[in-house]
């Protein structure tokens, strides 16, 4: 009967249904992508630097998780003192390069033999490898968000690029080009961002890893393995009280516009809880009522929500290729968890309100 | 076998004849009730001394402004008594506090009101079924039968009030009201905004109600002609019960 009496009152004013249900929709969705979409850029950036495939990265000491916010203070020559420690195979300098024409990239200075020897050389979908000072490589989530083609010219940092190849993604960055013209551009001759070490065996990583510590003091050494754990929103600055404040913005639209939908649908049935209190209704039962009512709006919500997130990405995913938005289960049911809390709480007034209505004065509402 | 027979009678004793020595099922000692109205207490009932016997229908008639509605909601435990003592079937209502006196109202009373007071939302089904979910004994298909059939609602349970006239939202609530066999039926003018036909239906069945299962019946009227459909009327004036004779 219970379950009659909240479907029938939803029903019965659909729009303002809607305008609840659309409220938690957004609730739960903007959670879900805020977080998805963090988390997603993270995960799939540290799958790229893993997916080079050496085994240690070398920066600078105090060198930053997030390769784009690294500068390049290290002198080539460290890449010959690296070579020579045992059980490394090869070694490759990169520049890195932080772009925001076009979109927000990091471009990879890559000496090509080098990186081949350290990454097992690219995929090429299109195209060839570098073979002139101007070849610029992309790949092909890059290619498609840019209608980039082999044979284009496409600029960036203010310099003219053959496009030699769409390569497969998974490379570390999405662009690449000759170390020696980008170090040309920036100003940064000799200099190389990040090292990256290919040993003989992956076993000897640990070992490799040990003497490069005793041989280069400070530097910041790094497995590539443990990238995807080290990529996390706690690592950047601010970011997780970003994500935190949009998360609470989320639960405050969600909340307001619970307290308001119940608000109205309290005073509107003012009468009708007289009615209820007249056949011996209690506190408890006009509470439970509304607080039922209030939780099914918001599960309502929720699957809204969640279509919605799903939409939205899928949108996104048209319009951006390289985004990753990262939706799981476990952030859709914390979602969900903050959504019902916000929703009860959000009728908890109206709720308490209405059964501290005088049943006389109730029955007499017009 | 009727249908009247397969209802069990509310009231404690058979159809009430006129038999004044059995215990009131309701009764009211020095009744009074205070309204404020800014810093001065405004009397609605004013002493006021009446009793109800099982099975009896009374009918109370006076101006507007004599306080009916006020007593009824003060014997119906919808209003508390300013002071002196209400019984309902041997409980001080005046001595409960409010979740007992709203568990006294589940069990022993039915309201019925001029507006009829459906819920808006909810079939005539609903309407009548949701006075036995809030009662705490589930929904009674037997009873709810019977109780449909006898007040002529049974192909109209799926339509909600404002499909049905006003006669059947009337039928409706009084077949809200009884469900669940409360001791006393207080009817709150529930002609008030029938026509004459339907107010005539109406009546008939709250005579019926009140003949043929021996239910209780306090109502409040405007009209004297629907206080020949009652044993007793009782006039109110100024907040006093100033009489209360046999209707012819």
């Amino acid at each position: 009967m219970m379950g009659e009496l909240i479907a029938r009152n939803l029903l019965h004013r659909p729009l303002r249904t809607l305008i609840g249900v659309m409220a938690v929709a957004v609730e739960v969705a903007l959670v879900v992508l805020i977080v998805g979409l963090t988390s997603g850029l993270l995960t799939e950036t540290a799958k790229r630097i893993e997916g080079i495939g050496a085994d240690i990265m070398l920066q600078p000491p105090a060198a930053s998780v997030f390769l784009g916010f690294s500068g390049s203070p290290m002198p080539i020559k460290i890449g010959e003192r690296l070579s020579e420690i045992k059980y490394v195979q090869s070694v490759a300098p990169v520049l890195l390069q932080f772009n925001s024409t076009g979109g927000v990239d990091v471009i990879y200075g890559i000496d090509p033999d080098s990186f081949r020897t350290v990454s097992g050389g690219f995929v090429f979908i299109e195209g060839h490898d570098m073979e002139g000072p101007d070849d610029l490589l992309v790949d092909d989530w890059a290619a498609k968000a840019k209608h980039i083609k082999v044979g284009d010219t496409y600029k960036l940092l203010n310099h003219d690029w053959h496009v030699a190849a769409i390569i497969e993604h998974g490379k570390g960055a999405r662009l690449f080009v000759p170390l020696d013209t980008l170090q040309d551009l920036v100003g940064a001759r000799d200099k190389a961002s990040i090292f990256l070490i290919k040993c003989t065996r992956p076993e000897h990583t640990e070992d490799v890893m040990e003497e490069i510590r005793h041989t280069l003091p400070g530097y910041t050494v790094r497995p590539l393995k443990d990238f995807l754990s080290l990529m996390t929103s706690t690592n950047i600055p601010g970011l997780q009280a970003f994500i935190n404040a949009m998360i609470a913005l989320a639960v405050c639209i969600g909340l307001l516009v619970i307290f308001l939908t119940m608000y109205t649908t309290v005073i509107e049935r003012t009468r009708d809880i007289g009615v209820l209190k007249s056949l011996g209704a209690d506190s408890s039962f006009i509470i439970r009522a509304l607080l039922s009512e209030s939780a099914a709006l918001c599960v309502l919500g929720i699957f809204a929500g969640v279509g919605l997130s799903y939409a939205v990405r899928a949108a996104f995913l048209a319009g951006f290729p390289t985004l990753s938005i990262l939706i799981t289960p476990g952030w859709i049911l914390r979602a969900a968890g903050i959504a019902l809390i916000g929703a009860v709480f959000g009728a908890s007034y109206p709720a308490w309100l209405a059964s501290r209505k005088d049943a006389v004065e109730a029955l007499s509402y017009d | 076998m009727g249908i009247a027979a397969t209802i069990t009678a509310p009231a404690e004793g058979p159809f009430f004849q006129g038999k004044k020595s059995v215990e009131p099922i309701l009764k009211t000692e020095n009744l009074w009730k205070l309204y404020r109205a800014g810093k001065v207490d405004v009397p609605a009932l004013r002493g006021v001394n009446f009793a109800v016997q099982p099975g009896e229908s009374v009918a109370v008639m006076g101006p507007s402004g004599c306080g009916k509605s006020s007593l009824l909601y003060v014997i119906g435990g919808l209003a508390q008594a300013s002071r002196g003592k209400v019984f309902v079937d041997g409980n001080d209502l005046t001595s409960l506090s409010d979740a007992a006196r709203t568990r006294l109202r589940r069990h022993k009373i039915g309201f019925v009101f001029q507006r009829f007071n459906l819920l808006p939302t909810l079939t005539a089904k609903g309407n009548i079924a949701i006075a036995q979910f809030i009662h705490g004994d589930g929904f009674d298909p037997h009873r709810f039968d019977v109780v449909t059939q006898l007040l002529g609602l049974a192909g109209r349970m799926h339509h909600k009030p404002s499909e049905l006239s006003g006669g059947e939202q009337q039928r409706v609530a009084i077949a809200r009201a009884i469900i669940n066999e409360p001791k006393i039926l207080l009817a709150d003018e529930p002609t008030g905004n029938l026509d004459s036909k339907n107010s005539e239906v109406v009546l008939q069945m709250l005579r019926q109600l009140n003949k043929d299962l021996g239910q209780t019946i306090v109502m409040i009227t405007h009209n004297p002609e629907a206080t020949t459909y009652f044993d007793r009327v009782v006039h109110m004036r100024d907040g006093i019960i100033v009489d209360g004779v046999p209707a012819d």
